[in-house]
């Protein structure tokens, strides 16, 4: 077969892949037909016929859809012919007998390809005298999503992403013929993690969102293309403002991370940019929040660092920074190391907030993967914390690279969620509840069937903080010996890759707590980050910031964090400045601004500039555009570095993959006993996530998991809601029941609140509860 | 748990006829219309479960036919047949005549949950038109006396199952061939009778 085929659209001849479908390959040379059903990352269904087009056959000239049909050699196809023409005018006249003439109150209007198609297809008149079917509007079938069934047109593109791509079918058509429509069932809501994507690609406003209902016009709103620090994927976004707030996030369709979707959380994750309750003016916590100025604060924290000696400087740095803050960190770091020797500074460390953080693969004796190598390996191994909650659009790849054949090894406890997808699920039988292997890896049933010789992409990360890595490595070594392995590491928060690249060493909050030495003068900057809450540490470094003489926070809201603070400095985030994120392949993106800063906020980065000026550490950058050149010298230079300049060209829009040197220094911990496996959900108890009342609501649920031998075993409940009592500490939670967990391990969310206390290695007590209400924290 | 153990048990086997276990989807659906008369909500939870779909699937598929009945039949479903070989074989009488006994309209349940009433598309014994199903039991050649005699019989006698080849002597006139299978049994409630299913009934004598 040749790689191309020759066909002929509209008289002029085109090349076109064979196998492809008419419509993709005259998209490819630019020639548009209209369509409402056909996406190009979902199965063609030809429910909605607006793409017929004309060919030619034995049997003379034939009007077929296009979404479904593929071309073949020397094809002729007529997108334009009058008969075309008159199979579009009837289509629409059909589709639009039920459609309300609600336009002037619709979300979609001016973005609505059923508006844009009509006019530029439509027969211009309606003939329909009769009345049109009605349906209650809009019925919520989500907390988040809104159902207008009069205006759907039964185009399947939300059913087919909820079956094909998410993997959660929660909305169907029900009935048939003219009452044919999209619903759930009754009391099972629309609650998946991706439900936002259908509100996108919706044709129409028959879905749309809670958070952008009536809020803004299509043609009012300013756009810019970023990258979501909802995860280390780096998914693609366009951001929607406008009158200087945020109103939308959109996916934008990058081939090489996440393909135009985005999670929920990556797409609503926003209100709280313009929460009333954002830092806006420095303030003096410790003097009763007093309102203080920049440059009072500066000149407090430069004194607190020079003018006593020896004292220890700690940076507890967060995951949204961008890599020139990173770097720029980095630079005032080495500066404070300079006036070392003047006896002024003791030891300066920089630890990373997450638990999940280890050592990793980053030295050159393993090759590194990238995410499209899913779809080219012939096995993918996961050996990582819960794929679905942290990286959720790296979980619709694997979904994906599924479906197309690949086979999914899945390790230890934490991937439950996707088991179904799985070749083989490693669980207790195999992985201990320590983590650990019950058995040699080379005894693994089927284990050497799919790796022997074959491509590999190993996923893998620490599953649970509190786990050994020592297994992982060995996993990772035997991999290596028997099949051509690819690693991609699993961090799965925002910028992560970002810090690493950029701050020389990083370690973790382990360290920090143990490293901490209360003997000397402490300074602690808690830089975007907030240890004391979403941390198995978060007790300790509670009692090491109370300890501490002197602690900086820069940061967005008040929070657990901030409450030890002697300042608090307000900063910027996502959409509010101007940078490079790097994902978890080492792909970096651009970060643009759109939206003014707050108050008197401040870059981070303009904080490490004033502070170096105040203390004579003079700095030769005043931009980010200076930090980002000079960053990038520390790239592999392969003309392709990545600058403002060379992410800013069309061609390297999807990102530009490049690397640096990695140092991580992180102990090993070794627990034997673990009886709470500590799992981070994709909704929490963030700042972020309270502060935006649209999903506000999603991360309050309490509940653990624990498979049904535990349930009636172990603890002989039977209750759905129970107290969980360890100690001092009592916490009413539901119960969900998952039965790919092993005996007597409880799964507890970390990143909400109430959990952090609990001690991992001691077994909890159960009690059922009285009431068997949904509890809920608001 | 809406399903007794009996049920799931039968379910159970029905599932493991197929391939696939969503295959066996329609038979389940039978299942639960022969224990409510109608597809409840509770019973689509109990078959999402057992086939592994959603709940929603199972909707679709239940709302998308029309022998699935979405409320609760009476104990005998009246299928009149209105195709075109009915029609021109005067089929309107029969109808007119067993709504006016029954009082009902299209797709209309008595109160006593003693008759459904519905007008079908062709029923497939257009030989002997017009022709009535009486939960799916066919019986043809009928006039609007049979028909009449038919209903109050059913409505009288209120058998358990019903058993085509007893209702054709009974009440039915020309007869397009002897289509039924030989040990055709009978059945009760609106499901057809499917032997390897086990809805098809056994009439005690």
């Amino acid at each position: 077969m040749t790689d191309q085929i020759k066909i002929n659209v509209n008289g002029s001849e085109i090349s076109s892949k064979p196998d492809q479908l008419i419509i993709e390959a005259c998209e490819d040379s630019g020639i548009h037909i209209p369509r409402f059903c056909w996406h190009k990352r979902m199965d063609p269904v030809g429910m909605c016929r607006m793409c017929l087009v004309e060919i030619e056959t034995p049997r003379g000239k034939a009007l077929v859809p296009s979404c479904t049909t593929k071309v073949s050699e020397d094809l002729v196809v007529d997108t334009e012919s009058d008969v075309v023409k008159k199979a579009q005018e009837g289509v629409l006249e059909f589709l639009l007998i039920n459609h309300p003439l609600d336009c002037p109150v619709c979300d979609k209007a001016g973005e609505c390809p059923l508006q844009d198609q009509t006019m530029a297809y439509g027969p211009g008149e309606s003939r329909f005298v009769e009345d049109k079917r009605h349906f209650e509007k809009p019925i919520p079938i989500s907390e988040i999503i809104l159902l207008d069934r009069e205006r759907c047109i039964l185009c399947a593109r939300c059913t087919r992403f909820s079956d094909e791509i998410s993997g959660d079918p929660l909305i169907e058509f029900i009935q048939r013929g003219n009452k044919t429509q999209v619903n759930t069932f009754p009391d099972e809501p629309f609650r998946s993690y991706f439900s936002g994507n259908t509100v996108q690609i919706c044709p129409v406003g028959a879905l749309t969102s809670s958070s952008y209902r009536f809020k803004a016009r299509p043609w009012d709103l300013k756009k810019v293309s970023s990258t979501s620090n909802c995860s280390s994927v780096g998914d693609s976004v366009e951001l929607n403002v406008s009158q200087n707030k945020m109103l939308r996030i959109l996916g934008e369709d990058n081939e090489f991370t996440n393909q135009g979707w985005l999670s929920d959380k990556g797409r609503y994750n926003f209100e709280y940019l313009h929460s009333e309750k954002r830092i806006e003016t420095p303030l003096l916590v410790k003097n009763s929040n007093k309102e203080s100025t920049i440059n009072e604060t500066m000149e407090l924290i430069s004194n607190e660092i020079f003018t006593s000696d020896n004292r220890n400087i700690s940076f507890i740095v967060g995951h949204n920074s961008t890599n020139e803050e990173y770097y720029a960190l980095n630079k005032f770091v080495k500066n404070l190391n300079k006036v070392k020797n003047g006896n002024s500074v003791g030891s300066i460390n920089l630890y990373l907030s997450d638990d999940y953080l280890y050592n990793g693969f980053f030295n050159d004796d393993y090759s590194l993967g990238e995410i499209k190598d899913l779809d080219s390996a012939d096995t993918i191994i996961l050996w990582a914390q819960d794929i679905k909650d942290n990286l959720p659009t790296l979980y619709l790849r694997i979904k994906q690279a599924v479906r197309n054949g690949k086979k999914l090894l899945i390790f230890g406890h934490t991937n439950t969620a996707i088991k179904q997808l799985s070749e083989e699920y490693y669980g207790e039988n195999i992985v201990t509840n320590n983590f650990e292997f019950n058995v040699e890896i080379s005894d693994i049933p089927n284990l050497s069937k799919y790796i022997d010789g074959k491509d590999v992409l190993a996923i893998v990360g620490k599953s649970s903080p509190l786990q050994n890595v020592n297994p992982i490595f060995q996993l990772v070594k035997h991999l290596d010996e028997n099949s051509n392995l690819k690693i991609l590491n699993c961090f799965s928060k925002g910028n992560t890759l970002g810090a690493l690249q950029n701050l020389d060493i990083v370690k973790g909050l382990n360290e920090f707590v143990t490293e901490f030495d209360s003997s000397k003068k402490n300074i602690v900057f808690t830089v975007g980050s907030n240890p004391v809450n979403n941390s198995i540490y978060s007790h300790k470094v509670k009692d090491t910031l109370i300890d501490a003489d002197f602690v900086v926070s820069l940061d967005l809201f008040k929070n657990e964090t901030t409450e030890l603070s002697d300042i608090i400095l307000p900063t910027t985030t996502f959409g509010e400045k101007e940078g490079t994120f790097t994902n978890l392949e080492m792909r970096t993106l651009m970060q643009n601004k759109i939206l003014p800063t707050p108050g008197s906020a401040l870059n981070e980065w303009e904080y490490w500039l004033i502070l170096s000026n105040k203390m004579n550490l003079l700095e030769s950058y005043e931009t980010e555009e200076e930090l980002n050149s000079m960053l990038c010298k520390d790239y592999i230079d392969n003309g392709n570095t990545p600058s403002f300049d060379n992410l800013n060209k069309p061609s390297n829009l999807d990102g530009i993959l490049n690397s640096k040197t990695i140092n991580i220094e992180v102990e090993n911990v070794d627990s034997t006993n673990l009886e709470i496996l500590f799992v981070h959900r994709l909704y929490g108890d963030t700042s972020s996530q309270i502060n935006s009342p649209s999903i506000s609501m999603l991360g309050s649920e309490r509940f653990i998991e624990m498979n049904s031998a535990t349930y009636f075993g172990s603890y002989m409940l039977n209750s759905d809601v129970v107290t969980l009592i360890q100690g001092n500490n009592s916490i009413q939670v539901n119960v969900n029941i998952n039965e790919s967990l092993p005996d007597n391990l409880l799964v507890v969310p970390i990143n909400r609140r109430g959990f952090q206390n609990l001690n991992p290695e001691k077994k909890v007590e159960l009690e059922a509860a009285k009431s068997r209400e949904q509890l809920s924290v608001t | 748990m809406s399903w007794e153990k009996e049920l799931i048990d039968k379910a159970n086997e029905i599932i493991e006829m197929y391939p696939q276990k969503r295959s066996a989807l329609g038979p389940l659906l039978y299942l639960a219309q022969e224990k409510d008369g109608y597809i409840s909500n509770d019973s689509i939870v109990e078959i999402s479960n057992l086939v592994g779909i959603t709940e929603v699937q199972v909707k679709s598929v239940a709302s998308f036919y029309s022998m699935y009945k979405e409320e609760q039949t009476g104990k005998y479903l009246l299928s009149v047949c209105k195709s075109i070989s009915c029609e021109i074989n005067d089929s309107r009488s029969v109808i007119d005549s067993v709504k006016n006994f029954t009082g009902l309209e299209n797709y209309e349940t008595d109160t006593e949950k003693v008759f459904t009433f519905e007008e079908v598309e062709c029923i497939g014994a257009c030989g002997g038109a017009p022709a009535v199903q009486v939960n799916y039991e066919t019986v043809e050649g009928l006039t609007s006396e049979k028909s009449v005699q038919m209903c109050e019989w059913l409505k009288e006698e209120r058998p358990e199952i019903i058993v085509a080849d007893e209702l054709q002597e009974k009440f039915g006139g020309v007869k397009s061939f002897d289509w039924a299978i030989k040990d055709n049994t009978g059945t009760s409630y609106s499901v057809p009778g499917f032997q390897n299913i086990g809805t098809a009934k056994e009439k005690s004598q």
